[in-house]
């Protein structure tokens, strides 16, 4: 049926005074919270253009009275920012390349192949979605110590392969292909292995676009967990880098901080702006995600 | 399923049970196996080692010892821990009167939007984009006396003195949940906009016709319309926040004077400040039994959803 064009008001509700009335103030309200969404990115930005006087200087103005954009050399020297860019993509690569291949496998069986005792298999995995991550964080740190896996990039690559979160995903997206395609290349003379890598792969691109932009910001975004595997600036990712040299640091002047935490933060928006429709996807796909 | 498994039975030769079976759950089992290995390794190990080291003293350099159930026994008996229990239960309850209503609001706010709904969208995920430290920086400096926050109160407002959110014992777990819920509320929204929109257009248009006032066709067509959503998003909220700790940490590492200690910050500091590793795993374990209730009430919502699962 053709969605009528209307929301719960109608057009006719808005000629009406008080609805009227009512509807701007809401409009209002959806300004001013755009506009507080978009604030503190903006004066990172200006923060960061400004002096140092002027950044401590009270009640603070929004736009600089003079762009120093010396400022932001100054903060790509305070601190190895390429190497710990590096990292940070080592561990987004490895991590990827992982869930697409186990949880990318272990998907396509459940979905797809003969399994005996589907159900318990299933329910093996999914289990671990009701377990709270926190009560077994500690366990967690000294399992990977005695695996021998402190300080090795080896320990976010193998556990990003325990997600049932994605795994999930990935057995929905793959149940939703027509089951012909894979029909036929059986009968043309396909492997289970030839249909997963020739059909299976190239099909799952966008779930695996999805899949690819979340492992993104958690990798972009966590800065405790790495901070307690690694231990050294060779190894640190990122945002691991950020809090131990930059929030915490002493005497560091406000201005290039904020030069440093803009060059941060700009990679992840631009990202987010231009896969825009990929990501609003993906979240409608997780909709309701822990 | 069942039909096009059938497929894959291409006639086999007769050999034996065992050789027919092999040959029918050969593939399916190899593709599970990596899976399989890395699921026990680093999840169900770990769970499990959990309840075991809550026995034991970790020592990594002279090996673990048995101690019965004295990990427990200082678990119980610290203060801290009580202090910790309140101070998570006092966090969850800011979390669901600042933060749980706002984004069930503006998501019915923004579906009524006819232009830039797209924009607006967008604008307010933004901020779940940032990098969290980059927000830890941030909002130091927003929260700081001499902040662009104290500086409208002062300034505008006319207020005598700054507010000290951070060092303030009164402000500093609002403070903190302020920033948390300005940060995550646009993930929440898009989910409620999502099961806001998909709600059939002509049972407004009926309900006009037959008089209901706009608040009444909120109150009796959107609201229990996603009201399951609303449910199974409340127990997430709870699990979720039950187990924050992170910008505790990072804001203001449990401090003023305790105030912001959640549960799950105290485990991490026993670990890792005390390397008292089993008297943390023993904290986890009663966790895990407190939210392992929580847990099964979320399994039914969402078996009632129907979208996970």
């Amino acid at each position: 049926m053709k969605q009528l064009d209307r929301g719960i008001l109608s057009s006719f509700d808005l000629k009406k005074k008080p609805i009227l009335i009512g509807y701007s103030i809401m409009v209002l309200v959806l300004v001013i919270m755009s506009c507080s969404m978009v604030y503190p990115i903006l004066t990172t930005l200006f923060n960061g253009l400004k002096t140092n006087v002027e950044v401590n200087s009270f009640p603070p103005k929004f736009l600089p009275s003079e762009w120093h954009f010396d400022n932001f050399k100054k903060g790509w020297n305070f601190i190895d920012l390429p190497e710990f860019l590096r990292n940070t993509l080592y561990i987004f690569g490895g991590n990827l390349v992982i869930t697409v291949g186990v949880l990318g496998l272990a998907s396509f069986s459940l979905s797809r192949l003969n399994v005996p005792k589907r159900k318990a298999i299933y329910f093996f995995f999914m289990m671990t979605l009701f377990i709270p991550p926190t009560t077994y964080i500690i366990p967690n740190f000294v399992n990977l110590k005695d695996l021998g896996l402190m300080n090795s990039f080896a320990a976010f690559w193998l556990p990003a392969g325990a997600n049932a979160f994605f795994l999930l995903l990935l057995k929905n997206f793959f149940d939703e292909i027509h089951y012909e395609i894979f029909e036929a290349a059986r009968i043309d003379g396909a492997s289970d292995w030839r249909s997963f890598v020739q059909i299976a792969l190239p099909l799952s691109i966008p779930i695996f676009s999805t899949l690819a932009i979340f492992i993104f910001s958690s990798s972009w975004n966590d800065w405790f967990w790495p901070s307690l595997i690694m231990h050294n600036d060779s190894h640190y990712p990122l945002a691991t880098a950020i809090y131990k040299y930059v929030i915490n640091a002493k005497g560091l002047a406000l201005n290039i901080r904020f030069a440093i935490l803009t060059m941060v933060m700009l990679p992840p928006i631009v990202v987010f702006l231009v896969f825009q429709k990929y990501i609003m996807r993906g979240l409608h796909l997780g909709g309701v995600k822990g | 399923m069942e039909q096009h498994a059938a497929v894959a039975n291409v006639p086999l030769e007769r050999k034996g049970r065992f050789a027919v079976l092999w040959r029918k759950h050969f593939w399916g089992l190899l593709f599970l196996l990596p899976a399989f290995v890395i699921f026990i390794l680093f999840l169900w190990v770990p769970i499990f080692k959990g309840f075991i080291y809550s026995f034991y003293h970790i020592d990594f350099v002279k090996g673990n010892s048995f101690v019965g159930f004295d990990n427990y026994k200082v678990a119980l008996h610290d203060e801290d821990a009580w202090t910790a229990v309140k101070n998570t239960v006092y966090y969850m309850f800011l979390c669901l009167v600042i933060g749980f209503w706002i984004p069930i609001v503006f998501a019915i706010a923004i579906s009524e939007l006819r232009r830039f709904q797209g924009i607006v969208r967008v604008a307010a995920y933004l901020p779940n984009i940032i990098p969290v430290v980059v927000l830890y920086g941030l909002w130091r400096w927003f929260y700081d006396p001499v902040g662009p926050i104290n500086g409208v109160i002062t300034g505008w407002f006319g207020a005598d003195e700054p507010v000290s959110f951070m060092t303030d014992t009164r402000w500093s777990m609002i403070s903190l949940v302020i920033m948390e819920s300005w940060q995550q509320f646009g993930s929440a929204m898009l989910i409620y906009l999502a099961a806001v929109l998909s709600i059939p257009r002509d049972w407004y248009e009926a309900a006009e016709i037959d008089g209901a006032g706009v608040w009444n066709r909120i109150r009796h067509i959107t609201l229990p319309s996603i009201k399951g959503l609303l449910g199974l998003l409340l127990i997430l909220q709870l699990i979720g926040t039950s187990q924050g700790y992170q910008s505790q940490l990072a804001m203001l590492d449990g401090g003023p004077n305790n105030t912001t200690l959640t549960y799950a910050l105290l485990i991490v500091k026993y670990a890792f400040n005390q390397q008292n590793y089993g008297v943390a795993s023993a904290l986890g374990v009663l966790m895990f039994i407190v939210l392992g209730l929580l847990a099964i009430v979320q399994y039914r919502l969402q078996g009632k959803e129907g979208d996970v699962r």
